[in-house]
């Protein structure tokens, strides 16, 4: 049945097909001739040594020339621009001998009015029944719109290349200029603080410096330093604040402190001369405060006598040889540079073998402790530094060392720590700790 | 951490700023630039309520040390009120505590600055 229906449909469609062909040609008026000439593309023949043997109109047109004056008388080379020339040779040619064809490659024409017309074009050698080729034909296609997209194409690659090589540079100049604030930074934080405790004959000296952050200057300092052949100073102390306005200021306290001391090393004259100094120098707009500790050692008989005064600073702590500890106060010594006159107050203690006088910046005290954050405190210093053995300075500084970094985060502020003392008179000869 | 709050109100003696939360390095310049802006007139008497005051570092300190030239510069006086343990065991510390008027509550220290204007 399914045959049957087959069958005769069949002369229909035959007759139908006709039908189309026939509107089809008379809709297009088409001919090979016409389809030749007038195609979308262009279409030339040459000899095998390339002399133009056939060429459309279509080409012609790109080209801007006459049949007459390129058949029998150009090769196809002859269109090309001198790149296009260096490229058939070297590249188009022997492919096309090769293979026999050749599709798809780009080359520049050469108008007549010297306007350069990219193209894209496919080559296929025509041969005779034997294989010996007779002639190559060729067709030209119009690749203005495709290279101008490959040429954008090209622009934004190149483009985004730049970009990230400019990024590229920007990070390591940034980086480099990092790597030179941290530098300068480092610096400029070494410059307020001594390189190296100065060496005293009968006495030992610890110190220590924890930096919260290296991006930011700290404003704790201390030092030691030799006033005439018997004594010696020191201080301790805290500018308000952070970053390099605050740096200023310590490196303005610092060497205050070292200059008034050669002048007059009474500990309250000194801090009374910072205080003028600090007062003077930031009374108009950015003020700048600061407490410190400022004091002289005298060597004795059998111990050395402190003198000290603290301008707002926290008590300074004395761990004694017998295994106590005391606090050594100074209530009423204000905050540094707040008023035009300030009042300090003057203690003094004397240090025996064994005994060590311990100054600190309230980064230690003021450290968040414990999961609830408590402020670490006095007290807590108080038994802390009892609880040490009387091993010397240096021995109390270790120790505090390793109770800061116990602190973690919870100690976020510079913290500095300058202890002094006569060794132990017991003690292993601390000399090649120093 | 707390986050620092600041609220103004008028009291009859002048401006009262209640100081809430931690005032420390990063949150201090927050007081300073408000303290910047406020005007007072000859005689007023700014007071820093820090009933709610929960931390307060040296950068704290300095804040409330340009609160007291700010007021000083515009012949105005300035007045701590409420000034927690911690706090006040440092403005102890660093003598400030003879420097600032200090009362346990702002009522008090509003209360005080009339009667010294009644005075006056």
């Amino acid at each position: 049945m399914m045959g049957c229906t087959d069958q005769t449909s069949e002369p229909g469609g035959e007759r139908d097909a006709h039908a189309a062909d026939a509107v089809f040609t008379s809709l297009l008026e088409d001919s090979a001739e016409e389809l030749y000439e007038q195609a979308p593309c262009g279409y030339l023949s040459t000899l095998m040594d390339g002399t133009i043997a056939k060429i459309n109109a279509t080409l012609l047109d790109w080209l801007g020339l006459e049949g007459s004056q390129v058949v029998g008388r150009m090769r196809f080379t002859d269109l090309l621009t001198v790149g296009g020339k260096l490229y058939h040779e070297t590249h188009f040619a022997p492919l096309l001998q090769m293979q026999g064809e050749v599709s798809g490659i780009a080359l520049d024409l050469k108008a007549a009015d010297g306007a350069r017309l990219p193209v894209l074009v496919t080559s296929k050698v025509k041969t005779s029944q034997q294989g010996e080729p007779l002639l190559i034909r060729t067709t030209v296609f119009d690749a203005r719109d495709r290279r101008a997209y490959e040429a954008e194409l090209l622009r934004g690659r190149t483009a985004a290349e730049e970009a990230r090589r400019q990024a590229e540079e920007a990070r390591r100049q940034a980086e480099a200029d990092r790597a030179r604030l941290q530098e300068a930074l480092a610096v400029l934080q070494q410059s307020l603080l001594p390189s190296a405790l100065p060496e005293i004959p009968g006495l030992e000296a610890g110190s220590y410096y924890h930096t919260a952050s290296p991006d930011l200057l700290g404003g704790d300092f201390y030092d030691l330093f030799a006033l005439d052949g018997k004594r010696w100073a020191f201080f301790l102390g805290d500018v308000c604040g952070k970053g390099p306005q605050a740096a200023a200021a310590t490196s303005l306290t610092r060497y205050t402190l070292r200059a008034a001391a050669l002048h007059d090393p009474d500990p309250v004259s000194v801090l009374s001369t910072l205080n003028m100094v600090l007062h003077e120098r930031y009374s108009s707009g950015d003020s700048r405060y600061c407490t410190a500790v400022f004091g002289v050692l005298e060597h004795g008989e059998d111990h050395v006598s402190v003198q000290l005064a603290s301008g707002g600073h926290p008590a300074a702590l004395v761990q004694r040889a017998d295994g106590s500890a005391e606090f050594l106060p100074t209530p009423g010594g204000m905050l540094i540079g707040v008023l035009p006159r300030a009042e300090f107050t003057a203690t003094r203690t004397e240090l025996r073998p064994g005994d060590t006088l311990l100054l600190y910046t309230d980064g230690l005290t003021e450290a968040r402790t414990g999961p609830e954050r408590e402020l670490y405190g006095e007290e807590a210093l108080h038994a802390f530094t009892a609880a040490q053995p009387a091993a010397g300075p240096q021995a109390l500084v270790t120790a505090l060392t390793g109770l800061l970094a116990g602190f973690g985060d919870g100690l976020d502020d510079d913290t500095a720590l300058l202890a002094l003392g006569m060794p132990p008179v017991s003690a292993p000869a601390p000399d090649s700790e120093t | 951490m707390t986050p620092l709050t600041i609220t103004s109100r008028d009291a009859a003696t002048g401006p009262v700023l209640e100081i809430t939360g931690d005032l420390d390095y990063t949150s201090a310049p927050e007081l300073r630039q408000l303290l910047d802006q406020l005007t007072l007139m000859a005689g007023q008497q700014l007071v820093l309520d820090l009933t709610g005051l929960a931390f307060c570092d040296s950068s704290g300190i300095s804040a409330l040390l340009a609160a007291r030239s700010r007021a000083m510069e515009q012949d105005a006086t300035v007045a701590l009120a409420a000034v927690p343990a911690n706090t006040a065991r440092i403005l102890r510390i660093v003598g400030l505590d003879r420097v600032f008027a200090l009362y346990p509550d702002a009522a008090a220290a509003v209360a005080r600055a009339s009667v010294t204007d009644l005075t006056a």
